[in-house]
This record gives C-alpha cells, sequence and structure tokens, in this order.
C-alpha cells in the first residue's frame, strides 16, 4: 500500500521553490540589530527594540549582581583524561584500614581521584565484608585540615631532604623505635634492618590500652608469647568477663560477624548461642548479652577462680553475692554442657585472670575449636613491663634517640609525666605521627606519615591472613611513609613500595601474584587446621590463689573503658565520631562518669524509678558533675545514669581530653581519664578498687541523642515499638508474635473480631483504611533488620553520614536535638531498671506506603515512588516541618541553620554553627562530599533515602545488562557497613531477592513498628530472642 | 400608640440621653482632636515592639529556624501556637459583624467596629507565623497554585496546611471587606466635617464618594447582608481548618475528631476576651461609656462563660477518651504528659484548666459579669489560658510521642522567638493605635439605628409631644418646615 503523504499547504505539496525558500529561511525578517555603532542607538533603525533589550538585561543583570550573587566554583575539566578515571564513575580500591594494630580489609570507592568512601572487603576471610563506626570514619581523616602538611625541626618547616641530613647527624646513642602495634609483616622487617644499623638499639612496642596481662598469661600457660586466634563462631556458650569484643576487645569488627552467625535463628529450627557476660560497668556486649551479671571489678579474679572451679566440678566459693553465684553456676553450667564449643574471654588487664581463663578454657576445651593457638591475632603486641622499662631508661638518661611510630605516650601512658620527663633526656626525638599529637609536640623531628589511603602496606592481623595496602589518591601534603624513612637512615636505596612489591612478589609468584593480591587486596590462604595448643596448669595454683586472696575493693571502684568510636583517643578528632551517639550512653561530644541508678539515688538524689525526678534528669542536658578522686589525682566529669551498671562501680572513658593541636573536633571535648590508670604488678590496670566520688553540685550539659530509654510507660507497655522474647518463650510459643501483631491490628478492621490471625496480617492494608489499595508492580524497594543480629556497633550510623553528606552539627545543637542522622540507633531497656534488658533498634526512614509525611506537605515536596520510595525534593521543599512533626517515627531531620555553607545568604553561619561545623565546609574537608549526593541547605527536611543514588546506579547496572535487577546490584550504604549482616535490602516483589527470602523464612519473627497506625512501613524488623534462663520463663507461664 | 412602648426587660443599648449630632460629635472628636500623652506612649511602645519583633525576624531569617529551640521532635512550638492563638482572637469580630448582624442583636453595634478591626489586625499578626515559620521564606509563594514555569509540581491539596492558606486568605479578605463597607458612610461623616483639605481628600478617597443617598444606603445594607451571609460559614470554618492541621494528623493528642467545635468554641472565647480587653481600654480613654455599656459588657461576659463552659467539657471529652480508647499512647499524652501535674509540661495543663475552665466560671454571677474590673482582668486570664491551650495541644503532644527514643528535651524559647510573638503585640496595638486615632472607633451609622427605640432622649422628646396641645404641636411641625 502506498505511503500516505500529508501536507500543509500547496507549496509544500508542489514543492515549489518558494516555500522551499521559505523552509530555508524559516526566521524571515533580519533580527533588529543595531546597524550602526557609530550612531547613538536612538538613533538607529530599531531603537525601541534595542532600549528594550538593554532595559530588560540591565535590569536582569543588576538584580542578579545584587541579590543573587553566588561563589563561582569551577569545574575544570582535564587536559588529558586518566585511562582508568571518567568523570562520575567510581572507582573502587582494595586496601586495608590501619590503625595502630586494628586491621581491617577494606575496599576504597574513589570518585574524581578522591576516596569519599569506606567499604567492607567481602573477600577477607576474617572480616567478611564487615567495618566498624572508625573504619568507616576513617576516610574523613584523610582530609582532615589538622594534618602536619610537612616535615618541621622544631616545630619550623623544612624538606624532607633537610630532615634527613639532620636526623642523621643527630641520631645516636641507643635507639629506640617505639611503635603501637605493628601487623605488618614488612613493616617489622623494616624496622629489624633499621635496628640493625644501630647497635644496642631496640624495639618497645606500646598499646594506649594493653593486653599485655593476656600475652604473660599465655606465655605462662601455653608458652605462647602473643594472643591465639578466637573463633566465637564455633561457641554455643560464650562467657565474657569484661571483654567487649563486639565493641573494643582485641578485633571487634571480626569477632562481630563471628558472634552474629551464633545469633542469628533459623525459624524453623531455633537455636542460638548463650552469652553470659560478667561485667561492672554497662558496655556494648554486656549490652548484648544473654545473660549479664553485675560485679565488682575488684572480684574479677574470684569470679575467674569461682567459674574455674565451678567447670572442673567443683563448688562456687568465695562469692557473697546470690545473683552472682547463681550467674556463675549457670556460665558454668552453660559451659560444660557445650564442652567442646564454648569459650570465655576476659577484658582484664590482670595477668591472674588471665591465666584463670586460660585454665578454664582448657578445661571446657575451647582450644582447637573456639580458640586457634595455631594462629595469632597480631592486633595486639604490648607489653608494659617493656614501656615501663624504657621510660626508667629514658629518666635514666640511656636513650640516646627515640623514633615514636603511631604511639602516643605522651597522651597515653597513665605517668604521662614520668614518660614526657624521660622524652626531656632524650636527645635525638623523632616523630612520625600525622599530627602535631601530644607526644609529636614535645619531638624535635616531626615527619609526618601518610594517611593510610595515601600509603602502601601490608597487614597480617591474623597469621596467614594477609590484607594490603595501596593508595587511593596522591599524597595530600609534603608527608612521607614512615618505612620510606627508616630505609633511608638505614641505607637502604629501595623505597618502600619498592621494597614491599620486592617482599611479595617472592612470595606470590611475581608481578601477576602481586597485582592479583593488590586487586582482591587480600591473600586468600587456605585455613591451617585448628591448633589446641598445650596447655601447662603450672601457674593456676598460684593464679587461683592470689585472685582469690585480691584486696576487696573500696567504697566505690572505677573501670576505665574504651567507647566503641573514640577508642583510646585516636577518634576524638574525628567530628563523625564524636558525633556518633555512643551505644551505651548515647551520649556525643563528652566523656562523662557512668553511675549506677542505685549509686544515682544516693549520690546524685536522682531517682530514675521517681517519675518527676527521672523526667527532670532526663528533659533537661545539663548532668550533676562529679568529683572522682583517685590516688590523689581527682577529675570533674557529669554523672550520666547508665542502668546495668553495679551499684559501687563507676565508668570513664579513655580518649578524651586530646590536644586542641589535632583538630577542632576533639578540642575542648571532655577530659583525659589514662591518669587513672596505675600500674599494678607488671601491666596498666584500667580499673581502680577504690576510688572516692562526690558530686560537685554542679551542672554540666553532656549531649544525649536519646533521653528515655524505656518502651513501657504507666500507661501500657508500649509493644508496638519493640518486640522482645526468650529463646525458651519462642520455642514454647513460636506464633506469639504473630498474635500480638494480629491483636493489634484486630480492631482497625470492621468484623475483625471473626477474622483469625492470619486473615486480620492479610486483610490489614485493605481493610484498616478508605482509600483503595493499589497494586506495586515492578521494584518495591524493602528492607529488614534483624534485631538478633545487630549489636548497635553504630557501624552503620557513620556509613550512612558518609554516604549520605549528612552535615556535623556540634555538641551545641545536638544538645538542642538538632542532629541530623539518617540514621539512628534506638537503645531501649526492659525489665529490672537495676540491671535490665538491653535492645538496639536502628531506626531509619521506614518508607511507609501510606506515609503520613506525604499527605501533610502543602507544595509536595516530599512523595511516593513507584518503587516504594518516601523521597524528599530539597528545591521543592520550604520547610514548614509538618512532616517532621507528622512522622510517627521522627526520622525527619530538619536543616536549622546554614551547617553545609550550602545556602545563598552570606555571613550567616555564626552563632548556632561552630567551629567544628565550619571545619567541615572546609574545601580540604568537603573533599569527602559524595558527589552523587545533594549537599543540603539551610531550612530544608531531609531523611534517609534508602541511598536512592546507589538504587539508581544498581538499576543502570542491570539495564545496561539487560537483565533483572539482583540483590548484588544493589547495597545500601548501612547493610554494606554492618559487621553481622543485620540488615538485608532490595526488591521485596522478586521472588528471588534475599528480603523476599528473609520475609518468608522469618513468618514468626516479623514485625513493623508502629504497625497498627496503618502508615504501612516497608522496614520489616525481626524480633529480638534473648537466650537467657529459661527456668526463668516456666516460672513467669506458671 | 406602640412608640411609647418601652421595654422594661432591656435597658437602652445607648445611655445619656444621645442624639444624632451628639453621637456623631462624641465618635468623632478623637479623630479630629490631638492626640493624647498616653495615645503617643503606647503608640511607641508598640512600634517599639513591633520593631524587636522585625529584627526578630531577620535573625530567623538569616541565620535559620535554629534561632529558635525547637528540634528534631518538636517541629512547632511558640510559631504555630501563636498562630492559632492569634487566628483565634480574630474570630470575634466577624462573629459580632456577620452572626449577631443576622440573629438582629442590637448591641452588636457599640462594639462590631472595634471588634472587626480587632479581627483584621489578629488575622494579620497570625498570618505572620505560617510564613516565617518556614524554613525557607523566600520560597513561600510555592504554596499557591498559579500556573506557573516550575515544571509538574503543584500544590498538594491533601495538605491542611495548604487549606489553611485558603481558609485564612479567604476570611482575612471577606473581614476586610466587611469592615471596609461599614465604614464608608462613617468615612463620609468625617470627609464632611473636615477642617483641613488633606482631610477633605484623603477621607472623601475613602468613602469612595459616598453621598447618603436612599439608593447608596439601600445598596450599602444588601451588601452588609450579603458580605454577612458570606461570613457566617468563615465563622465556622477557618478555624475548624486550624483545627484541621492537627486532627488529620497521627500523633496521639492531635489525632482527636473532637478539634473543629473544640476549636470554633475556643477561637469565640478568646476572640471575645480581647474584645472586653480592647474596648474597656478604649470606652475609658475615648470616654465611650454611653456607647460601650455595661450592658455590651455583660452582653459579652454571657458569651465567654458559654464558650468557656464548652471548652471545658471538650477538655474532659478528650481526658475521657484518652481512658476510653483504652489507647496507651493517647493514655499517655493525655493523662501523663497533660493531666499529670508533675509532668515537665503539667504546668501548662493545669494553667490553661485554671485559665479557661475554672476562672470564667464566676460569670455566672451578674454582679461580676457587671464589673469592669473583674472583667478586664479576665479578659486577660482568658487569653492567656488560650494561648497555654494552643501549646499545649502543640508541645505535649509532639515532645513525647509514639518512640520513647525520640522524646525530647525540654523545649522553652529563645529570645528571637519570643520577640516574635513581642513583635506580633507590637503590630496589632500600632495598627489598633492607628485604627483608633484615624477611624472612628464605634459604628456611627449603625449606632443610629439603635439610638431611637432605646434612646432615653428620644423618650424625653416624645413625651413633650404627646404632652403637647394639638394645635402647638402641628404649628411647632408645620414651622419647621
Amino acid at each position: 500500500m502506498e505511503q500516505k503523504k500529508y501536507w500543509q499547504s500547496f507549496g509544500e505539496k508542489n514543492q515549489s521553490a518558494a516555500y522551499n525558500q521559505d523552509v530555508k529561511d524559516e526566521f524571515k525578517e533580519e533580527l533588529p540589530f543595531v546597524e550602526d555603532e557609530s550612531k547613538s542607538f536612538l538613533e538607529t533603525a530599531a531603537p525601541r527594540r534595542d532600549f528594550l533589550k538593554y532595559v530588560g538585561f540591565s535590569t536582569a543583570a543588576a538584580a542578579v549582581a545584587a541579590s543573587c550573587e553566588m561563589p563561582i566554583k569551577k569545574a575544570i575539566p582535564f587536559a588529558n583524561k586518566p585511562e582508568d578515571i571518567v568523570p562520575g564513575i567510581a572507582n573502587y580500591y582494595a586496601t586495608t584500614y590501619v590503625q595502630d594494630g586494628d586491621v581491617v580489609s577494606v575496599v576504597a570507592k574513589v570518585r574524581d581521584g578522591r576516596p569519599i568512601k569506606i567499604e567492607g572487603n567481602d573477600l577477607s576471610p576474617v572480616t567478611k565484608g564487615g567495618t566498624s563506626a572508625r573504619v568507616q570514619a576513617s576516610v574523613l581523616d584523610l582530609y582532615d585540615t589538622a594534618r602536619l602538611r610537612f616535615p618541621t625541626i622544631d616545630g619550623k618547616e623544612v624538606t624532607f631532604e633537610a630532615a634527613d641530613k639532620a636526623v642523621a647527624a643527630a641520631m645516636g646513642g641507643n635507639v629506640v623505635v617505639v611503635s603501637s602495634t605493628i601487623t605488618s609483616p614488612t613493616s617489622k622487617e623494616v624496622i629489624a634492618q633499621f635496628l640493625a644499623k644501630y647497635p644496642g638499639s631496640k624495639h618497645v612496642t606500646y598499646d594506649a590500652v594493653s593486653y599485655s596481662a593476656l600475652i604473660e598469661a599465655n606465655t605462662a600457660t601455653n608458652g605462647v608469647a602473643a594472643i591465639p586466634d578466637y573463633h566465637f563462631e564455633n561457641a554455643k556458650a560464650i562467657v565474657s568477663l569484661g571483654a567487649d569484643f563486639l565493641g573494643t576487645w582485641l578485633s571487634p569488627v571480626a569477632f562481630s560477624k563471628q558472634y552474629a552467625a551464633g545469633k542469628k535463628i533459623n525459624e524453623k529450627n531455633p537455636s542460638m548461642s548463650k552469652h553470659i557476660h560478667f561485667e561492672s560497668v554497662a558496655s556494648l556486649t554486656g549490652s548484648n548479652a544473654d545473660e549479664k551479671y553485675l560485679h565488682r571489678p575488684s572480684e574479677t579474679g574470684a569470679i575467674a577462680a569461682a567459674l574455674l572451679s565451678a567447670v572442673t566440678g567443683g563448688s562456687v566459693t568465695g562469692i557473697s553475692d546470690a545473683t552472682l553465684k547463681a550467674g556463675i553456676q549457670n556460665a558454668a553450667k552453660a559451659l560444660v554442657e557445650n564442652k567442646g564449643a564454648a569459650l570465655v574471654v576476659a577484658g582484664s588487664n590482670d595477668v591472674n585472670v588471665q591465666i584463670i581463663v586460660n585454665a578454664i578454657n582448657n578445661a571446657v576445651g575451647a582450644g582447637g575449636s573456639t580458640i586457634n593457638w595455631a594462629a595469632r591475632n597480631n592486633t595486639r603486641a604490648g607489653v608494659d613491663a617493656n614501656f615501663v622499662q624504657l621510660v626508667k631508661d629514658m629518666n635514666a638518661g640511656s636513650v640516646g634517640t627515640l623514633i615514636l611510630v603511631g604511639a602516643n605516650p605522651a597522651y597515653s601512658w597513665h605517668d604521662a609525666a614520668g614518660f614526657t620527663a624521660g622524652l626531656a633526656k632524650v636527645k635525638t626525638t623523632i616523630s612520625f605521627a600525622t599530627k602535631q599529637d601530644e607526644t609529636a609536640v614535645l619531638c624535635k623531628f616531626v615527619l609526618p606519615d601518610h594517611h593510610y589511603l595515601e600509603s602502601w602496606g601490608d597487614a597480617e592481623a591474623i597469621s596467614g591472613n594477609v590484607s594490603f595496602i595501596q593508595p587511593t589518591i596522591y599524597p595530600l601534603f609534603k608527608t612521607r611513609q614512615w618505612q620510606d624513612s627508616l630505609l633511608k637512615w638505614s641505607g637502604n636505596t629501595s623505597d618502600y613500595l619498592a621494597y614491599l612489591k620486592s617482599y611479595w612478589s617472592t612470595k606470590l609468584g611475581g608481578d601477576a601474584g602481586w597485582d592479583k593480591a593488590l586487586q582482591d587486596g587480600v591473600l586468600a590462604t587456605t585455613p591451617a587446621a585448628f591448633s589446641a595448643g598445650s596447655f601447662s596448669s603450672a601457674a593456676v595454683a598460684n593464679a587461683v590463689s592470689a585472685a582469690t586472696s585480691a584486696k576487696k575493693g573500696g567504697a566505690i571502684e572505677l573501670v576505665l573503658y574504651e567507647k566503641v568510636g573514640i577508642g583510646a583517643g585516636q577518634g576524638a578528632s574525628n567530628p563523625w565520631l564524636q558525633e556518633l551517639p555512643d551505644p551505651v550512653t548515647r551520649a556525643t561530644w563528652d566523656n562523662y562518669v557512668i553511675v549506677s541508678p542505685a549509686l544515682a539515688r544516693t549520690l546524685l538524689k536522682i531517682d530514675l524509678n521517681n517519675g518527676g525526678q527521672a523526667d527532670a534528669y532526663e528533659v533537661n542536658p545539663p548532668k550533676p558533675v562529679v568529683k572522682v578522686t583517685v590516688g590523689g589525682k581527682s577529675i570533674e566529669l557529669p554523672a550520666l545514669i547508665i542502668p546495668g551498671t553495679h551499684p559501687e562501680t563507676i565508668g570513664i572513658a579513655v580518649g578524651y581530653g586530646r590536644s586542641e593541636n589535632i583538630g577542632k573536633a576533639a578540642n575542648g571535648v571532655g577530659k583525659n581519664a589514662f591518669a587513672l590508670a596505675s600500674l599494678q604488678g607488671n601491666n596498666v590496670s584500667f580499673t581502680n578498687s577504690s576510688v572516692e566520688i562526690v558530686a560537685t553540685g554542679e551542672k554540666y550539659p553532656v549531649a544525649l541523642t536519646q533521653t528515655h530509654s524505656r518502651y513501657d510507660t504507666a500507661q501500657g507497655n508500649r509493644t508496638e515499638v519493640m518486640k522482645e522474647l526468650t529463646l525458651a518463650e519462642y520455642k514454647h510459643h513460636p506464633t506469639e508474635i504473630r498474635e500480638e501483631r494480629a491483636d493489634e491490628l484486630r480492631g482497625q478492621i470492621s468484623g475483625g473480631e471473626k477474622l483469625n490471625d492470619e486473615e486480620v496480617l492479610q486483610k490489614f492494608e485493605g481493610a484498616g483504611t478508605i482509600y483503595p489499595v493499589y497494586d506495586r508492580p515492578g521494584i518495591k524497594w524493602g528492607m529488614s533488620v534483624d534485631l538478633n543480629a545487630c549489636t548497635g556497633c553504630g557501624a552503620c550510623v557513620v556509613a550512612c553520614n558518609a554516604e549520605n553528606n549528612v552535615s556535623v552539627v556540634g555538641k551545641p545543637e545536638v544538645l538542642r536535638g538538632h542532629e541530623m542522622h539518617w540514621l539512628r540507633i534506638d537503645r531501649y531497656y526492659s525489665g529490672d531498671m537495676d540491671n535490665p534488658n538491653v535492645v538496639f533498634q536502628p531506626l531509619m526512614c521506614q518508607h511507609c506506603d501510606n506515609a503520613p509525611c506525604e499527605n501533610v506537605c502543602p507544595v509536595a515536596a516530599t512523595n511516593h515512588s513507584s518503587e516504594g520510595l518516601n523521597q524528599m525534593t530539597y528545591n521543592r521543599c520550604i520547610g514548614t516541618r509538618y512532616c517532621a512533626n507528622n512522622c510517627p517515627y521522627k526520622v525527619r531531620r530538619f536543616n536549622w541553620a546554614d551547617y553545609t555553607g550550602a545556602d545563598s545568604f552570606g555571613d550567616n553561619q555564626t552563632g548556632h554553627v561552630n567551629d567544628v561545623v565550619l571545619n567541615m565546609g572546609d574545601d580540604l574537608t568537603r573533599m569527602v562530599l559524595n558527589p552523587d549526593v545533594t549537599v543540603r541547605s539551610r531550612g530544608v527536611i531531609e531523611k534517609c533515602s534508602f541511598c536512592v543514588q546507589r538504587l539508581q546506579e544498581g538499576k543502570l547496572k542491570a539495564k545496561k545488562d539487560s537483565r533483572p535487577l539482583e540483590d548484588t546490584d544493589v547495597k545500601v550504604a548501612c547493610q554494606q557497613a554492618c559487621p553481622t549482616e543485620a540488615i538485608t535490602f532490595g526488591n521485596a516483589n522478586s521472588k528471588h531477592s534475599a528480603i523476599t527470602k528473609v520475609r518468608l523464612d522469618n513468618p514468626n519473627r516479623s514485625f513493623y513498628v508502629l504497625e497498627q497506625l496503618h502508615v504501612l512501613p516497608g522496614v520489616t524488623y525481626l524480633a529480638k530472642v534473648r537466650n537467657s534462663d529459661e527456668k526463668e520463663v516456666e516460672e513467669k507461664k506458671a | 400608640m406602640h412608640l411609647k412602648y418601652e421595654s422594661q426587660l432591656r435597658e437602652p443599648l445607648v445611655s445619656g440621653n444621645k442624639n444624632y449630632r451628639q453621637v456623631t460629635e462624641d465618635i468623632v472628636r478623637p479623630i479630629e482632636a490631638k492626640p493624647t500623652r498616653l495615645w503617643y506612649v503606647g503608640f511607641f511602645i508598640a512600634v517599639a515592639l513591633l520593631l524587636f519583633g522585625v529584627y526578630s525576624v531577620y535573625r530567623e531569617v538569616t541565620y535559620g529556624i535554629g534561632e529558635w529551640n525547637l528540634n528534631k521532635t518538636v517541629g512547632w512550638g511558640w510559631d504555630i501556637t501563636n498562630f492559632v492563638w492569634w487566628v483565634g482572637i480574630g474570630h470575634a469580630g466577624t462573629l459580632i459583624s456577620a452572626i449577631l448582624l443576622l440573629f438582629r442583636q442590637g448591641w452588636r453595634t457599640g462594639v462590631n467596629r472595634a471588634a472587626e478591626a480587632m479581627t483584621i489586625f489578629a488575622v494579620m499578626c497570625a498570618g505572620q507565623f505560617p510564613i516565617f515559620h518556614m524554613g525557607r521564606v523566600w520560597m513561600a509563594f510555592f504554596v499557591l497554585p498559579y500556573p506557573n514555569t516550575r515544571g509538574p509540581l503543584w500544590v498538594n491539596f491533601n495538605s491542611p496546611l495548604l487549606w489553611d492558606v485558603f481558609a485564612i486568605s479567604t476570611y482575612f479578605t471577606v473581614s476586610l471587606l466587611f469592615w471596609y463597607s461599614g465604614l464608608i458612610p462613617d468615612f463620609a461623616t468625617v470627609r464632611d466635617r473636615a477642617f483641613t483639605k488633606l482631610r477633605k481628600r484623603l477621607y472623601g478617597l475613602a468613602s469612595f464618594g459616598w453621598t447618603g443617598s436612599t439608593k447608596h444606603w439601600q445598596r450599602h445594607e444588601s451588601l452588609s447582608l450579603v458580605l454577612a451571609g458570606l461570613s457566617t460559614p468563615l465563622v465556622l470554618s477557618v478555624h475548624t481548618i486550624v483545627s484541621f492541621d492537627f486532627a488529620t494528623s497521627v500523633i496521639p493528642g492531635w489525632h482527636t475528631t473532637i478539634f473543629p467545635p473544640y476549636f470554633v468554641a475556643g477561637a469565640i472565647f478568646s476572640g471575645f476576651a480581647m474584645v472586653q480587653t480592647l474596648m474597656i481600654i478604649v470606652r475609658k480613654v475615648f470616654a465611650m461609656e454611653d456607647y460601650v455599656t455595661l450592658g455590651h459588657i455583660e452582653a459579652m461576659n454571657k458569651v465567654i462563660v458559654l464558650t468557656g463552659s464548652i471548652v471545658g467539657i471538650a477538655y474532659l471529652t478528650e481526658l475521657f477518651m484518652g481512658w476510653y480508647s483504652q489507647n496507651k499512647f493517647e493514655g499517655y499524652t493525655f493523662w501523663y504528659s497533660r493531666a499529670y501535674l508533675f509532668s515537665p509540661y503539667g504546668w501548662s495543663y493545669w494553667g490553661m484548666m485554671a485559665c479557661n475552665v475554672l476562672s470564667p466560671q464566676i460569670f455566672w454571677s451578674r454582679k461580676m459579669r457587671r464589673n469592669v474590673f473583674v472583667t478586664f482582668f479576665m479578659s486577660i486570664i482568658v487569653n492567656i489560658g488560650m494561648w497555654f491551650e494552643r501549646f499545649v495541644i502543640i508541645v505535649t503532644s509532639l515532645y513525647r510521642d509514639y518512640l520513647p527514643s525520640s522524646w525530647s528535651v525540654y523545649y522553652s524559647p529563645t529570645i528571637w522567638e519570643m520577640g516574635f510573638y513581642a513583635g506580633t503585640f507590637g503590630l496589632f496595638f500600632t495598627c489598633f493605635f492607628l485604627f483608633a486615632k484615624y477611624f472612628p472607633v464605634i459604628a456611627i451609622a449603625e449606632i443610629k439605628y439603635v439610638l431611637k427605640t432605646t434612646g432615653d432622649g428620644y423618650k424625653d422628646q416624645m413625651s413633650a409631644i404627646e404632652a403637647q396641645p394639638l394645635e402647638a404641636f402641628v404649628k411647632d411641625q408645620t414651622h419647621h418646615h
């Protein structure tokens, strides 16, 4: 059939010459430009039009110039584009986070040459893709404005050449290298080579919080002067004597991964490991325990001895407290029942305790199953006695040269004054610190080291598992890796990279093996068979008698502990970590004295069981200040009442009170508690059995992000918010939670009382509303959070900050409830207020399908996507905050001030925007921003977007490959960061996705928070199941 | 003779044997005289407050809402409390002008002009809060549904905040028209008495060429009726819609079906209290005791005790439902966050109860109703109470809602938050002082309607006429012409 031809005019039909000319000259009239420039424009041919044109232009120009002045920021394209950099496309490089002894294999996301995000490396056999808050935050340290930018001699800038010359001239006497634990095999060789050149020199490993008693005990009982490789995943019974292994003890990322394996539940055949925890001050690990018992720190030895006695068939003696005694019996029972799958760990730095723990582990068959003596955990190697000797030597003047690598004893040594005095007697002092820290400031030579993201290197956290470090950015400043310096000073001509490469190329079979290893970031080795080690009980009897005869503590005892975010002070200058709410206390930007509710009653006259007093304590940020005196040294800090702390024990976090030189974030934050530690025997003890505490009557504001911690009120227990039960209850009645849900929803459905539970749950969506229910074809994003796996560590929170450019607001703003976190981890207590059950609940935007925020926005700035996302359009938002008010989860965050410098008002970052926040807007710091995510300006609401930028990227990837989306295409930041894989995310409409599987596999534990509101949230939670004492349950049922 | 009929039940609406000329004289005198020293003092205080408010708002717009102490949990505080409070006050004017006009309540003429002015100014003050509580006030025009070039985005007609935009702007427009149309004949009166060219020009312009012809009066009265008819539903709708801001939400303490009638009653309650405050000052300062009589005050006090009791019942109903629903979240909000005196904000709830429910009960006594000092004091108390009511609703509901993890620290305002509120007082009184100086504060034309039937002067004249012999009467009348 002939193609029909349409025409508009006869000209077109006939293709006349005139028509074709017209088409060619579409704009027939000449544009009326000024014809003759010499004439005044009013005399030209078209002055009127020109006049209007000029008026229009000049008005617009004036308006632009006068009102909309925006700083011009130029983006300069590559003149010669590097082959592997495509603007807008991220590259990922495997590398390794190394902070002192801590090692985590990671992948750095690099956008346009800038590392902007750290992700876990799934290939690592140790951490298996897990990260921690500190790992996530480490990328910000790269862009820290307080980093040293050049080498200095006596504080004056020099070149590295000049520094090398001066160092060579000054080096003399006995040379001592003091480092924090080094896990790098090549670095150890570099140091050995260097030391070989200087006779009489030595290497001392110094850990701010040392594990030296553990090493000493292992030497005594197993002949191994190191820490073995622990395997919590093989343990059915875990007993911890104050070891915070999920938060700060040894390798928390690896341990969290292992621990979660035993905590995840198969609904059809429920079983889980049993974790019994003994501690004095509430910790992250204690909060996750199935059973937790409180004791005084001075009783640790007695408890260990009693436990040893109990597991070896004896009786529990020397423990007067009935609950504690029962706890030891329970622990012994659990350990004995699970012989060969049991593990005991202790956080104490008392060698007797550690020897007894080794004996218990030997008795319950931990060796070869949960403890592998064939491999070493290399993350801590410091021996306090060696450092004590060094300080003596320094003070005696027998040290000629001191080289500091990573160690900062002037801050963290309990006798900092002794160290500083000794340092003054050392002729040549050299520091490789990246910042002018407390020790570097006292050193003559400071040759700043690279950040790990600028470095080459390797790390062997667990023997046989090597992880590689490769630079992801050219060094930002005139810095040099310390290994390079040592190589140079030992006369080695090759640089560290060449050294490293040749070291590994030989081992890995040439360049190909080296390249592969770098690409993977880790060396895949087949794990050797576990070794049970050889246990010698020779030292045990003495240890037991020493432990049981330990002197009784005074009225109040003290525990110094590390915080998950700040550690021993390494995180103090990182604003993300300072603003990360501590998982246990929910406090930011300070350290404080943790007191128990019982002590608060007598000391502070605050009774948390008294509604009025509890309210007054909660709603007012200023907290009472107490003065703690330890052996003549005293410290004044605010007190926080933290349930789950022993009534006669207080806790203070170390890592605070850092020098202002290390960054604005550390300046004036908290006080240094390291001075309260003391040397007990060979080791530094972080507990003290007799301290004085008095209330000063003053108050000091503490920035808490959560003020209320219980979900039961006088008007009813808010089980709609949180659901938890014990394993015994669950086994006894698996559908308990499902029934509870149905009961909550039944009343909302007309005729609901006639429906059974399943019908109620199914019909709720349609029956609870007057609106029609729509199909949701295509993708439907959904998330599930397993409260059993979540330990509350906070890695996800920092990951979210980094991924989504979440503003830091500083302490004054957190105090006013202005923190911006898109994801928070709520911490609830239930049960006995003195030793409560604790449950953590990560809470982000629930992406409700019937979102209450959406319909109240007058300008439709927040709306629902066809894929189930609750979207936020910043440009559209006028900031009425109605959405935030109407959000039952209170996850929406408002930009109260110009935190980011992103709005067009000049000079308005004053008042509430403090120095830390301003510094986040520094050109250097801003390099950490994710270019895929808008930096929000003042006056708009923001909230979790389910990492929509990642979802888009994942969808595009699938689309380019012409295949349906798969789980591997999309991993949201919190999910990626989680060391316990508590978060599952994906397309809930797909039959094969992990999220669908989780929901189908866990029908009995799934619940939605506040489901009865009919907001139809998109995030499922799996109820917390606690493997606590079963007898208790039976009593309750009876 | 029906003209002789004298009601013993009602006291006269205007006392003091006024005739028409005197009425005009009394009311226009303050406009033509120099302002008193008191006026200057009051005016400058008002302007000073206004300027402080302007500075407070300037800070908030420049530095952000962080100048206020609102937080992640309490997203609205003094801002919306003040908004609802001012809108509520703005209710009495229209109620008096429109509903009482339709109900033929003659006493309204003494107070309607000032009450309407108060409405206009109160709504102007109210409007500042929803505008300046926006984080990006320079984008406020996004709420207007006009064809624009900003792509497919349009306002969200589901949002109660958008309903507010329409409700408030409609109410303001209609109230303004109503008020102004009533002013036209009075402006003409002032124009006719003008002693300077400028006054003549300005009042001439303002009176739209009013000549007082019958046709003018006829149209004027029709217009008044039409506007009264239009305004009547607005009296009910505006605060109903304002209450929807809360009632349509999911927050315990807000999500309540009782809100519309309860809010309207509360609005009338506070509006009448504010009229009392102002009229007691005006009658004293401008010596208008003859026009705003104790009868007026008593009538308004009756409205106050009625509406106060209605809100009291609403409060008790809420408490009852908080228990009866067995909803633990509502139970907590109503019985702990509010009604428990020792909870952090318990004081505000009981302050509200004392001011709004308990204290107005004294108006059951006629003696109290007719006591000017008691009335003045009570009118202030009621407005404090009604401010507490809005504060209680907004803050005690928000600060502890569903998730205990999100419960807020104690919210108290910053100086700039209070400054904004003070600034609206400045705006209100600046406007009111100008109004009192340049506008007839009592509707001259309208009060003359009620003069005839109630004035003692009229009665006296009539008895004199009746006492006259017929011849004298005829002579008198013809002589007049």
